[in-house]
């Protein structure tokens, strides 16, 4: 390769590392620039009393309280639903499935991550329907519904990630357990799952913040902009991309908008949590591996 | 007369399409070591994967042919036994040393918690005893609690080949043992080698000429897919 194509391919990898960087910072000054001024209590608890607010001593009307609440049990149970199924069907495609079997599973498994967030949506939508007429009237779009939909949309970046970690395993590394006599499950439990966890949870980081984003799926499986924090799975609930796009479609005036900017900037703040929380969770069951034999 | 441990009968073995070993006849005799040399790519390791069945993790890999071994008094066809217990009998090491991120002490004794052997003072015992036997225990007594991440290279085979020896196998598998090893660390495999010799049957596979003249009792030149 000549010089010239060695300091040009130099310089367009940082000018696009730059470009990222940039887009990242400005993205996130103009949100902190727009959003702190809006960050108040009566913004999150309205006029109810913060302590009573976050006893749910009084209910929260005019705030966003109800929708953090909402937003942080949406994604807390969507990945409760989507976890399981998601690593053990990519220790599945990884370890267990038959050659002529993974083509047609991984079909299936790029259709439903290429599927749009609305039409998942719609499918949650259409199962509430189909719940409530034929199983008990008392149905209707509710927050389990919400976070079944959610969990449908993110499982293919949970069973990618898992199996994609479990088959880049070194084979050295994937046949300890089994040359030392384990079975295919103590080899998987012991062997696999520890040395892939880190992946692992980065396909589950990803997950959290696709469930935490999504408008299209929640729109029509449950979500409301009045409805307190849900008291059932059952119930209906708020939450805050909805509200970030209902005020930011249908603002009123100037300090509404302000709001919507507000409500942003508290979603990235869960976010960031809950980023938080996996990576903490990440070192702390990885020593618990470690700790395990 | 010669005591034969595993008898290798018309072994073939594939690779998607690809014959590797071609109707491969062999007898090992029992608690010597057998080097297995010759060119790469000649199916040396294959042929170690064969015997401990641990190519079936291999996609698209299969073998047909006998592969027999003798198991209290009498031959077994290893494809009757399941892996796990075949395994146990079987040891194997791989080139490149693979502890596990655990601490010493868990490492070596990992193959005895998998067979659910729970008396810590029986496994205890047995630790001290392989880490003794490879010459490892003067290096670590003092820090078995650490990660056996941080051993050196050297230190890290002779753990491997430790946690391999400590079920007792009959037979131990070595995948080119010292090739990532300094001369040092080489030098104390091959102490190690010596001093476990005839408590089991080794199988070695190697290219180190000077090594094979040492240790080897017989030596089988694969090349062609045949011995």
């Amino acid at each position: 390769m000549s010089r010239f194509m060695e300091y040009g391919v130099t310089l367009f990898a940082w000018v696009s590392g730059l470009i990222l960087v940039s887009t990242i910072g400005s993205l996130l000054t103009f949100l902190l620039y727009k959003g702190i001024p809006a960050l108040s209590l009566p913004l999150i608890f309205g006029e109810t009393g913060p302590i009573d607010g976050l006893l749910l001593r009084k209910e929260v009307f005019d705030g966003l309280f109800p929708a953090i609440v909402g937003t942080l049990l949406l994604v807390i149970i969507s990945v409760i639903w989507a976890i399981p199924i998601g690593v053990a069907g990519g220790i599945y495609l990884a370890e267990y499935c038959k050659l002529e079997w993974k083509s047609f599973f991984n079909f299936f498994l790029d259709v439903l991550a290429g599927i749009p967030s609305i039409l998942v949506g719609l499918f949650g939508f259409t199962v509430s329907i189909f719940l409530h007429k034929h199983l008990s009237r008392e149905v209707y779009p509710c927050l389990l519904i919400s976070s079944l939909a959610l969990a449908c949309l993110v499982l293919p970046y949970i069973i990618r990630t898992t199996e994609q970690a479990l088959r880049d395993l070194p084979f050295s590394i994937k046949t300890t357990g089994l040359v030392l006599g384990s079975s295919k499950l103590q080899n998987i439990l012991f062997i696999l799952i520890p040395y892939s966890f880190s992946r692992i949870i980065s396909g589950i980081i990803l997950a959290i913040g696709r469930c935490a984003e999504d408008t299209a799926v929640i729109m029509l499986t449950g979500v409301v902009a009045m409805a307190g924090i849900p008291s059932t799975l059952f119930s209906q609930y708020e939450a805050l991309p909805f509200y970030i796009y209902y005020i930011s479609s249908d603002f009123g005036s100037q300090e509404e908008l302000m709001t919507g900017y507000g409500a942003s900037l508290i979603l990235l703040f869960i976010c960031t949590f809950l980023f938080t929380l996996a990576r903490i969770l990440k070192k702390k069951v990885a020593i618990r591996f470690a700790n395990l034999i | 007369m010669k005591k034969i441990k595993i008898k290798v009968d018309g072994l073939n073995f594939y690779y998607h399409q690809k014959r590797v070993l071609k109707d491969l006849k062999a007898e090992l005799e029992e608690n010597l070591i057998t080097v297995i040399s010759g060119p790469s790519g000649e199916g040396k390791t294959t042929f170690l994967m064969s015997l401990n069945r641990i190519y079936e993790s291999i996609p698209q890999s299969r073998m047909d042919g006998k592969i027999m071994m003798k198991f209290g008094g009498g031959y077994v066809d290893i494809h009757s036994l399941s892996p796990s217990s075949l395994r146990k009998k079987v040891g194997m090491v791989f080139q490149y040393p693979n502890p596990l991120p655990m601490s010493i002490f868990k490492n070596v004794a990992f193959p005895l918690k998998l067979s659910g052997i729970k008396d810590k003072s029986y496994v205890a015992g047995r630790v001290e005893e392989v880490l003794k036997d490879a010459f490892l225990w003067d290096e670590v007594k003092d820090r078995l609690m650490d990660s056996a991440l941080k051993l050196s290279g050297g230190q890290q085979q002779r753990l491997c080949i430790s946690r391999a020896m400590i079920m007792q196998p009959e037979v131990m598998l070595l995948d080119e043992p010292t090739s990532s090893l300094d001369k040092d660390a080489a030098d104390k495999i091959e102490k190690l080698l010596l001093n476990f010799k005839g408590r089991c049957t080794f199988v070695i596979v190697s290219h180190d000429g000077d090594l094979i003249g040492r240790i080897a009792d017989r030596v089988l030149t694969l090349k062609g897919g045949k011995f």
